[in-house]
């Protein structure tokens, strides 16, 4: 693995009286594609400029191979970044934008030709070599900044929401890439992003930022399957989250009793007390939604609601459904012919809702 | 930041304008308050005889005169030029229509007074059409008096108020126009109410940069005036070279700058508050951003 | 751009259209006199028939004017490129950094745009004569530099504020040296900024009367000087010529010069 370990310990940085980073430590393995995910003023991306050199944080160390490189500026950390704006020097050409840190050095013309036509072809721009940014696309004009970063060979790639001025369908092309880029090369990617969905497609683990904190580390499914808290649990994705306080365990379940709902089968994950308070997390998609109520199962959770709102999306439609005690839950369900057909459900239609006790996450108790 | 490199880059210019500006500036303004050498130059002694010399009412006259003429040639400037930079904002070759504006001012500042001259003088156009025509057989005086320098200063100084205001109301939403007229407003009232006050920055701009050096005259008047004529700027130079009477020309100096340091504070006031509309552009870019126009405080 | 609205489609002319073409006629018409008179074949306003006579005499017999003209240029050039220099430097100094005298640099530059010239002008004089200096072409290349290097900065320090300055750190992070971000980044991307300044630089100096009629020495006579006595005491018709020369060449000069200024600056 030719990347590079970093470690981040207790930065904490101040903007004026704005604190952007409250004493946030974490460690990304090397060769690991790492993605710092939040919401907008997190503190993801001065986090980053942290770790690149470009801000020097209040207290706290920077290290990377084990080297404590806070004093060091930005090119003296073998790290490079990709700016969110791409930053491509408007008045060279996109050759001598990816040749120009050989240039400072003053490397010989003929192995900066052999370099840059190399990272060229990694990024698939050998074509467009002769020509200056203003000419090119955004998905290109990315794919240069990227090919200018590799090309001083660092251990680690710095990656500043680099697809948020893409439109979708080229968001989805461009983070194959990237990961295919990732594959390629083999150092370690800091990704820095606002988009769930992004994080969770291309990284190996992601740490979810919010309000200068970092508030959970882990991969992909962990984040989205045990989300470690309420705001975790409500920006990864949708769900539904009920409030509720614990009436019983037994086994490897627990009961919460919920106001209106009954009694909540969850999977006994932590050590809440009887008589805790406590959030339970359902994803929409792990509901089933019938217009019959479903055979009886030890561990199935059922519901019975009226249909408020059907939104349609093609391949699945989502179901707001209202229940009796006032509250609402999301249901998504796929279209596709199951061995008993799709049911018809409309507006206002009598539905029962289920779902597996193993599919209830406790995200938030004051046990925790 | 380092603080270093940015104070080393900028440190020759403002070496250079302090030694060659601003002290030059203090010199003036220390020379108002000495006493005048009775060969020209000063003398090392404190006075305020040059403050009190500004009581005299000749000089009274030509300051009120001076404030007439500005007001004059500013008031008729602007309302010229406002029509024109709505024309060029609505117009759809507006780069075409700012050429033929800032073509004339492309000739030497001096020609363009003279071209008056020319027009204007005994032996001119004007006059020679008119003995040509048999409508007269003397001249017709029609330079070396007040209207003459007016007409002049209107003429130099139309470019400088265009320019911002342009630059304003090309930035101007005439949505908001088509909105009022819907609700009921008149063309008049439309634009009354509501162009004016959303052009603000460029009006102030524009009339800054028209009275200010208008105020400051002195080519205009020395060549198209008359006795009559005689503004503060004259005043200033002849105290200077002629009569070398530095002191008085210095507390004169001093008053003409603090009008229009008053001028530029107002400036600043109005325009930092308009800049917190985002949409308001006080055209002050415009003013020499586009190069090949003289701008300044010639006159 | 603002939204134009709805094409107004109406018959006739507008009345800030009218207004607009009065003043085109207006600023041109002295012009265009000025050049009809100087083919005239007298001395005197009549129209005498066409001639080059005059054109002639500016091009064989004043040896004056063109001794001006030199100086003029001499100037211009001179001044413009030290208040380049120092305007482009001080522009990349204040929008990149701040420091403790940063306010001042940024008032300084404004303030000799809006004050009149015959106060810059007098305090120039007064200045000179109490350190000592003859006026001469080195007075006026001063003065020159003096008013010129506010407008240079104002160009400069707009075109850098366009600037992303993502760019800058993208350079740092690629491995370069201040030295080497100001020479590669920098000035390229800020030439179009440069040029302009140096050229209304140019144009300024050459321009000059006010400022110059009282920072000039007996050898150091600039073209506006020259015209300035030729025309003190009425109709020149020398002068007549010359401002025809002036005009088109002006015209036939900066016209392709701001083009492609336009066209490089959009790249």
């Amino acid at each position: 693995m030719k990347g590079s370990d970093v470690t981040v310990s207790g930065i904490s940085k101040s903007f004026g009286v704005f604190k952007a980073l409250k004493d946030v430590s974490l460690e990304i393995k090397k060769g690991e594609f790492f993605s710092l995910l939040g919401p907008s003023g997190c503190g993801k991306t001065t986090l980053l400029r942290v770790i690149a050199g470009f801000e020097e944080p209040d207290t706290g160390i920077v290290g990377i191979d084990g080297r404590d490189v806070s004093g060091l500026p930005p090119d003296k950390r073998r790290c490079n970044t990709v700016f969110q704006s791409y930053a491509l020097f408007p008045h060279l050409t996109v050759f001598e934008n990816v040749a120009f840190p050989l240039r400072l050095r003053h490397v010989p013309n003929r192995l900066v030709r052999e370099l840059v036509i190399q990272h060229l072809a990694l990024v698939q721009l050998e074509a467009h070599a002769e020509k200056k940014p203003s000419m090119l696309s955004g998905g290109q004009k990315q794919r240069v900044a990227i090919a200018r970063a590799l090309i001083n060979e660092p251990s680690v790639l710095l990656l500043d929401e680099p697809l948020s001025a893409l439109d979708a369908k080229l968001r989805q092309r461009m983070l194959v890439e990237l990961d295919s880029i990732h594959d390629k090369v083999g150092i370690t990617f800091i990704y820095v992003t606002h988009d769930q969905q992004e994080a969770l497609s291309v990284s190996d683990r992601i740490a979810v930022m919010d309000q200068g904190k970092v508030l959970q580390i882990g991969t992909p499914q962990q984040i989205y399957e045990n989300p470690a808290s309420d705001f975790v649990a409500r920006f990864i994705g949708e769900t539904n989250i009920f409030a509720g306080l614990v009436a019983s365990r037994e086994g490897g379940f627990a009961t919460v009793q919920c106001e209106g709902l009954g009694g909540i089968l969850v999977e006994a994950n932590g050590e809440a007390p009887i008589g805790a308070k406590v959030s339970v997390a359902v994803r929409p998609e792990k509901i089933r939604i019938a217009a019959e109520p479903p055979g009886q199962l030890a561990e199935l959770n059922v519901l019975r609601g009226v249909v408020e709102e059907p939104i349609y999306s093609g391949f699945q439609t989502k179901y707001i459904i209202h229940l009796p005690s006032g509250g609402a839950v999301t249901v998504f369900r796929q279209h596709a012919n199951w061995s008993e057909g799709v049911p018809d459900l409309r507006w206002k239609d009598e539905v029962y809702l289920s779902w597996s006790a193993r599919d209830s996450v406790v995200v938030e108790s004051d046990a925790k | 930041m380092k603080h270093n490199l940015g104070s080393s880059y900028a440190a020759p210019q403002a070496l250079w304008l302090t030694v060659f500006f601003a002290a030059p500036l203090a010199i003036i303004i220390a020379y108002s308050f000495m006493k005048r050498d009775l060969y020209g130059g000063v003398l090392p002694q404190a006075s305020l005889e040059a403050y009190r010399s500004l009581a005299n009412p000749t000089l009274l006259v030509i300051t009120l005169r001076t404030l007439w003429v500005s007001l004059a040639a500013t008031v008729f400037t602007i309302l010229i030029a406002l029509p024109c930079g709505y024309s060029i904002a609505r117009s759809h070759n507006q780069a075409m229509r700012l050429f033929l504006v800032i073509v004339p001012f492309w000739t030497n500042f001096l020609i363009r007074i003279y071209a008056w001259i020319a027009i204007l003088g005994n032996e001119g156009f004007i006059n020679d059409l008119l003995r040509a025509l048999g409508l007269t057989t003397d001249s017709v005086q029609f330079l070396y008096n007040q209207g003459a320098v007016i007409l002049v200063l209107v003429y130099m100084y139309l470019p400088y108020a265009i320019l911002p205001l342009f630059s304003t109301i090309d930035k101007f939403d005439f949505n908001l126009l088509e909105a009022a007229r819907d609700l009921g407003a008149t063309r008049m009232q439309a634009l009354r109410k509501v162009l004016i006050p959303n052009i603000r920055g460029g009006l102030v701009t524009a009339v800054l940069f028209t009275f200010i050096p208008i105020f400051g005259a002195y080519a205009v008047p020395l060549l198209v005036g008359g006795k009559d004529s005689y503004m503060l700027g004259n005043v200033i130079a002849d105290q200077v070279t002629k009569t070398r009477n530095w002191p008085l020309a210095s507390s004169i100096a001093m008053g003409v700058t603090l009008l229009t340091g008053l001028a530029a504070v107002i400036f600043a006031a109005t325009s930092s508050r308009s800049n917190h509309h985002v949409e308001e552009d006080s055209g002050i870019g415009s003013v020499s951003a586009t190069a090949g126009i003289p701008s300044g405080g010639q006159a | 751009m603002a939204e134009k609205g709805h094409a107004k489609r109406r018959k006739g002319i507008s009345f800030s259209d009218f207004v607009y073409g009065a003043v085109i006629a207006f600023l041109f018409a002295p012009l265009v006199v000025l050049f009809i008179y100087s083919f005239n074949n007298s001395r005197s306003g009549s129209w005498h028939g066409f001639s080059f006579i005059w054109y002639e005499k500016l091009f064989m017999g004043s040896g004056e004017l063109w001794h001006a003209f030199r100086n003029s240029v001499i100037i211009a050039l001179s001044s413009a490129l030290t208040a380049t220099l120092l305007g482009s430097l001080a522009a990349v100094g204040t929008s990149r950094y701040s420091f403790w005298y940063r306010p001042y640099v940024k008032s300084m530059s404004f303030i000799p745009m809006i004050l009149p010239e015959i106060i810059v002008g007098v305090s120039l004089l007064v200045f000179f004569a109490g350190v000592g200096l003859k006026l001469g072409m080195i007075t006026v290349w001063i003065a020159h530099t003096t008013f010129n290097i506010p407008f240079v900065y104002l160009l400069v320090s707009a075109r850098l504020e366009e600037f992303d300055p993502s760019i800058i750190e993208a350079a740092r992070d690629l491995g370069a040296t201040e030295v080497q971000t100001l020479l590669r980044i920098i000035l390229p991307i800020t030439m179009p900024g440069i040029a302009s300044g140096f050229l209304t630089a140019v144009t300024l100096s050459l321009e000059d009367f006010v400022i110059t009629f009282f920072v000039a020495g007996p050898g150091s006579t600039t073209l506006p000087l020259f015209i300035y006595s030729a025309i003190r005491f009425g109709v020149s018709p020398v002068i007549n010529a010359l401002s025809a020369v002036m005009v088109v060449g002006t015209v036939l000069l900066i016209y392709p010069a701001r083009n492609f200024l336009k066209a490089y600056a959009a790249h």
